[in-house]
């Protein structure tokens, strides 16, 4: 049978790719364009004012948001920023965590019973802690979008690797008791080649797994900031009035973030990032579906009942 | 004493989270922190503890209230959703992942996984647009889509929410535990001595979960507090985390109080499910 799940994964990943590389040729508008807002007159009957925000349509296929912005091109703009930082961030954390857990695996003892402060710790969420270190830096921020990228994906870089070295840890010392391994270290080899020729090939899979299900915990990391208005590259709160949150990035988690008022009415604004970000983390589920199931065929146990 | 040093850390961690706000700067684009601030707002805390000062909190200008007095509706509030949906998330994820392990349906598990891959917001969001959109076609109100005042809360769609996520991700790591379990010999050996199935599984499969379940009911409890956070904040819940983005004005005691209130929450639900556990224990693995 073919893996149909780990095809459907690459063909739409590598689609989203191309969105996040080439969106902005495609955009039908510029950037910053906005709808302006108008009259009409076609006889004394047929008269009145067209205002933002305008329903989908021939000339806004998604719609424009409240001030006139064209929805599709906000998204294929913003595209690059939420997939980019996810898979690096994720990446970043895989390699850190990973080699890491290897080798304090391999050199490492029995594993200790995990104390009760990462238990407790549990209590305060990995997104809050971010959310303090970022909350004055990210609203209204003098640092430049590239700047206060760097800065986000290096917390979420920190937040992150240890959980992908706990894991890597643990296998890494199941690993240790084959008997192959054992076999190898009375013949003599080394840490390094034990490492590099028995270790990192049987984590090879584990490890591109864990990649793409890091990519999606980093998604919704990415995304429950964007809620409490902490998006990637930065905010602008406009005060005077009810306050107003905007994306700079115009990243798909913070444009949720800042529409997600819009439940009630105007729904299309919040439909289209909405969608986008779920067939986003549709596309990495399936490819670490595809994974988990091609990893199961080779290493299978069956049941007795 | 390795309980005495990590709830030492804890509170270290607590005091220095809350005063990062306060004492990051940005001067031309140069980023600081000042230690010197941090210092003196954990000493003006502490002093604050002997005189009581450090219990209030002040709401617009020169309106001071008792934090203790306060708090308790907030976190029972919490409290009430947190265990609600942590003990219906427990049982429904030890009887789906029975079913779940054995299960040869990829596309059920596809689906199971799919959803438990979306996040809490995006689940929330989705959830008052379809009571929303049910609302604007047929006219039938299904839930409250968000809490309009405190005798209102909104229950059904945040304890779904509250619910099926955890739920969620039991059934995935509980169906390979049972997995596991179920290709183990004494498996092998209860089915060769002509033992029903529901036996097997009654006696056998479960009482062998169960510490597993105990295992993972950190990581669980993880899980459901960062969903609180999202879920008292879309549908507008006064619970505890609303004390931490309510406010307009920062204000050190009240972010403190309030974190150390939620590691009591944290250590309330999980005192209470593991009482649970202890209870189908007693039903499943007496001796």
């Amino acid at each position: 049978m073919t893996n149909w799940r780990l095809w459907l994964g690459i063909i739409s990943t590598s689609f989203i790719l191309f969105i996040a590389v080439f969106g902005p040729l495609f955009a039908p508008y510029e950037k910053d364009y906005v709808e302006p807002t108008g009259y009409y007159y076609n006889g004394p009957d047929d008269f009145g004012i067209h205002a933002s925000p305008y329903p989908p349509s021939k000339e806004h296929l998604l719609g424009t948001d409240q001030w006139g912005y064209d929805i599709l091109t906000l998204l294929l703009y913003g595209a690059k920023y939420t997939v980019f930082v996810g898979i690096g961030v994720a990446l970043i954390r895989i390699i850190i965590g990973g080699s890491l857990g290897i080798w304090f695996g391999l050199s490492g003892r029995e594993k200790k019973k995990t104390g009760t402060i990462f238990g407790l710790l549990g209590s305060i969420p990995t997104f809050l802690i971010i959310y303090f270190l970022l909350i004055r830096i990210t609203i209204n921020s003098p640092l430049f979008v590239i700047e206060l990228i760097l800065l986000q994906s290096f917390l979420m870089v920190v937040v992150g690797f240890p959980g992908v070295y706990a894991a890597v840890f643990s296998k890494t010392v199941e690993l240790k008791k084959e008997l192959y391994i054992t076999a190898t270290k009375a013949l003599g080899a080394g840490k390094l080649r034990i490492l590099w020729k028995h270790i990192f090939p049987h984590l090879k899979g584990t490890l591109l797994a864990m990649f793409v299900k890091e990519i999606i915990l980093v998604l919704t990391l990415i995304g429950q900031l964007g809620i409490f208005n902490l998006f990637l590259g930065g905010t602008i709160l406009r005060l005077g009035g009810p306050p107003v949150y905007i994306s700079i990035s115009r990243d798909w988690a913070g444009l949720i973030g800042q529409w997600r008022s819009f439940i009630y009415d105007y729904q299309w604004i919040l439909y289209s990032p909405l969608l986008a970000f779920v067939l986003l983390l549709f596309s990495f589920y399936m490819l670490s579906r595809g994974i988990e199931l091609k990893q199961k065929a080779t290493l299978q146990k069956y049941p007795h009942i | 004493m390795k309980m005495a040093l990590s709830i030492i850390g804890l509170i270290a961690f607590i005091y220095l989270l809350a005063a990062i706000p306060l004492s990051i700067t940005i001067m031309d684009e140069n980023l600081s922190l000042s230690i010197r601030t941090i210092s003196d707002l954990v000493k003006n805390y502490v002093t604050g503890l002997l005189n009581g000062e450090s219990f209030t909190y002040q709401e617009g200008k020169n309106r001071t209230y008792s934090y203790l007095q306060d708090i308790s509706a907030y976190f029972f509030t919490s409290l009430r959703y947190l265990l609600l949906a942590g003990f219906l998330s427990v049982l429904i994820g030890m009887l789906i992942s029975a079913w779940y392990s054995k299960s040869k349906r990829e596309w059920v598990k596809d689906m199971i996984g799919f959803l438990g891959t979306i996040p809490d917001f995006i689940l929330v969001i989705f959830l008052q647009l379809g009571v929303v959109f049910i609302y604007e076609s047929t006219g039938l109100r299904l839930a409250r889509v968000a809490s309009r005042s405190v005798d209102e809360n909104a229950y059904l769609l945040p304890l779904i929410t509250l619910t099926l996520i955890p739920a969620i991700y039991l059934i995935r790591t509980l169906s390979e535990r049972t997995y596991d379990v179920l290709s183990e010999d004494y498996i092998l050996t209860a089915k060769a001595k002509g033992l029903k199935k529901r036996v097997i599984y009654i006696n056998h499969v479960v009482r062998n979960i169960l510490p597993f379940l105990k295992a993972d009911l950190h990581k669980v409890l993880a899980i459901m507090m960062s969903n609180l956070f999202i879920v008292e904040y879309l549908f507008n819940i006064r619970g505890l985390t609303a004390m931490l983005f309510g406010g307009t004005m920062y204000q050190y005691n009240l972010i403190v109080n309030t974190l150390f209130a939620l590691v009591f929450l944290y250590l309330m639900v999980y005192w209470s499910i593991r009482l649970l556990i202890l209870l189908l224990e007693r039903v499943f693995a007496h001796d």
